[in-house]
């Protein structure tokens, strides 16, 4: 069985990300870029205290990306035509996230980063497929998947920790599907929120929920409270 | 949970520095060409292993690698989901666009663009976790298949010539101002190249078999894994476990060893500690391949297996002298011994490892 443990949704002014990164923390992330601080924030509000010292993967998708740190190292090398500064090579590279949390959280195992195509291209049917078989094959005990992007001055994360064990108040199994008989939702930035209504639902309420690829049908999970 | 299947790997097409196809590329590596171009950042030039195809400008240079490409595929239903591996996916092209630079609705769109170009209008997902990216996308594909999701997929690795990626290595002090050593004495950091290949995976049986793949993290540094090697042991550990093998089952490792002083020191010192005393041959393409990065686990493997084709274990350039630190490890030379269980290694910046070995089936 796969239990939903948490749903987080975060929202942001990119500017108040440092000090809610402080609260959680209890001291700054200095040298880190908004989406890595996104990141670890996401992780660390997702994470029960019991949890953090379980073996973890994390699968993270982004469309927007490190777009302002690109541009940066775009005008250094092409405008300046020189070597840019090293940290800010660094900032431009989104597995530069999974070090700066590895570092806060050595529990960490692995992450993978699904870079997407554009705003309303998704990767939730992807990522909760393979969090799913990645527990039942025994390889994690909790894997978590989220999805972030920063546009302008807003920073936007979701995150679902999966787990094989209910731990104390788990909020839904997950479980592949081929039931065409519960509500069903397609692949898309709305997901989270569809799930987070399901949620509110009273514990015990037959509703459901699937999330399907029409590409990949056989990727269609089911959440049940 | 159901018994999971065997995943077997199909079709393999390759594009890089010593060659437009597998075949030329095999050819090239026996006769042990390593040669390069030059590369300038700046004041300062360093070698490069780029595509031998007529100069052009970003995107026709890109098209022209992919339908290569694509010339060497068998035809494939346009359905087939595709599972892509880059670490600059279009950057270079946006370079080409010049200032003010004008970035894609989302960072993984040049896929689209790649799905066109090999005629798939399938499922696609990108992956990009810096040097490991292309096993990750193999592990995603290679679960799926495993699982009974999916039947079969395309994976497809690609890094393409830009400066943002030179200038950013040079910045870092992690390039050789002329050639790259692995697990040499003398050692001074990597070569990058560009490369683009492709793989299918497929639940049917072929000559070859996914036999275990496992990604780690070691974030010692942000550039460079623990140099006792422990994090690297324990990540091929768990996948000889995975393969339900023990290290005497490896006959052949591919090193991730691409000349970088830390790195090679890691992975050799994680070797000791998994081997032991009775290393199987280790090869590093990377001289000869350039560093791909994120494509360097697909072009690496279908080069491999290219080699291998033909029982064709070729040298190592550019290594000379054993690293008294590590004087058991070093390179094998030519060798035309057939290898069965070979073990496939990536260390990627940012702390990423992968490891991955494969099987042919009798």
């Amino acid at each position: 069985m796969i239990y939903l443990r948490q749903l987080v949704r975060q929202q942001h002014s990119a500017s108040a990300l440092p000090a809610e990164v402080r609260r959680l923390l209890g001291k700054p992330l200095r040298r880190s870029t908004p989406l890595a601080q996104l990141a670890v924030a996401g992780v660390f509000a997702s994470l029960p205290d019991a949890a953090l010292g379980m073996p973890l993967a994390m699968i993270w998708q982004s469309s927007t990306g490190l777009q302002a740190e690109t541009l940066v190292i775009l005008d250094e090398v092409c405008n300046a035509s020189c070597e840019p500064m090293p940290y800010d090579f660094l900032a431009c590279q989104p597995a530069m996230v999974a070090a700066q949390i590895n570092a806060l959280l050595p529990s960490l195992q692995t992450t993978s980063h699904l870079p997407l195509e554009d705003a309303s291209h998704c990767q939730w049917g992807t990522s909760l497929a393979l969090a799913s078989l990645w527990l039942q094959e025994g390889r994690y005990p909790q894997v978590l998947c989220g999805c972030l992007e920063i546009t302008d001055n807003l920073a936007r994360g979701d995150w679902l920790l999966l787990a094989t064990s209910p731990g104390d108040t788990p909020l839904a199994t997950m479980h592949q599907s081929d039931s065409a008989a519960s509500e069903t939702v397609t692949d898309s930035p709305d997901f989270p929120a569809r799930l987070e209504i399901l949620l509110a639902q009273p514990a015990g309420s037959d509703r459901r929920l699937r999330l399907q690829s029409p590409a990949l049908p056989k990727l269609t999970v089911e959440f049940a409270r | 949970m159901s018994a999971m299947r065997p995943v077997f790997l199909h079709d393999g097409a390759l594009v890089c520095s010593r060659g437009l196809t597998p075949a030329a590329t095999a050819e090239a590596l026996w006769r042990g060409d390593a040669a390069s171009t030059q590369c300038r950042v700046g004041q300062q030039s360093f070698p490069f292993q780029a595509l031998p195809l007529p100069e052009a400008g970003w995107w026709e240079h890109a098209q022209t690698a992919f339908r290569h490409l694509a010339g060497q595929l068998p035809d494939l239903p346009d359905d087939l989901p595709l599972f892509l591996a880059s670490s600059s996916f279009d950057i270079g092209g946006i370079e080409a666009g010049g200032a003010p630079f004008s970035l894609p609705a989302g960072s993984a769109a040049f896929a689209c663009q790649i799905g066109e170009w090999l005629g798939l209008s399938g499922p696609r997902s990108s992956y990009a976790n810096a040097c490991i990216s292309g096993f990750s996308a193999l592990d995603a594909a290679a679960t799926l298949i495993a699982n009974g999701l999916i039947d079969d997929a395309l994976v497809l690795g690609f890094e393409l010539a830009n400066r943002t990626t030179m200038a950013g290595f040079a910045s870092m002090e992690l390039l050789s101002r002329d050639a790259s050593r692995p697990l040499d004495r003398d050692r001074d950091g990597l070569v990058l190249g560009e490369g683009i290949a492709a793989i299918r995976l497929s639940a049917t049986p072929s000559e070859w078999r996914l036999a275990g793949l496992r990604t780690g993290l070691d974030t010692h540094t942000p550039t460079g894994p623990d140099p006792s090697g422990g994090p690297i042991a324990a990540l091929l550990a768990e996948t000889l476990a995975a393969a339900g093998m023990s290290s005497g089952d490896i006959d052949l490792v591919k090193l991730q060893a691409a000349g970088s002083p830390v790195s090679d020191l890691a992975e050799a010192m994680a070797l000791m500690q998994v081997f032991g005393q009775t290393l199987p041959p280790l090869l590093s393409l990377k001289p000869a391949l350039g560093h791909t990065l994120g494509a360097s686990g697909i072009v690496e493997l279908v080069a491999l297996l290219a080699c291998l084709k033909h029982d064709q274990i070729p040298e190592t350039s550019g290594f000379r002298h054993a690293d008294t630190q590590f004087s058991t490890v070093f390179p094998v030379h030519r060798s035309t011994r057939p290898i069965r269980r070979p073990m496939l290694n990536l260390i990627g910046f940012g702390g990423g490892l992968a490891s991955m070995i494969l099987e042919r089936e009798a």
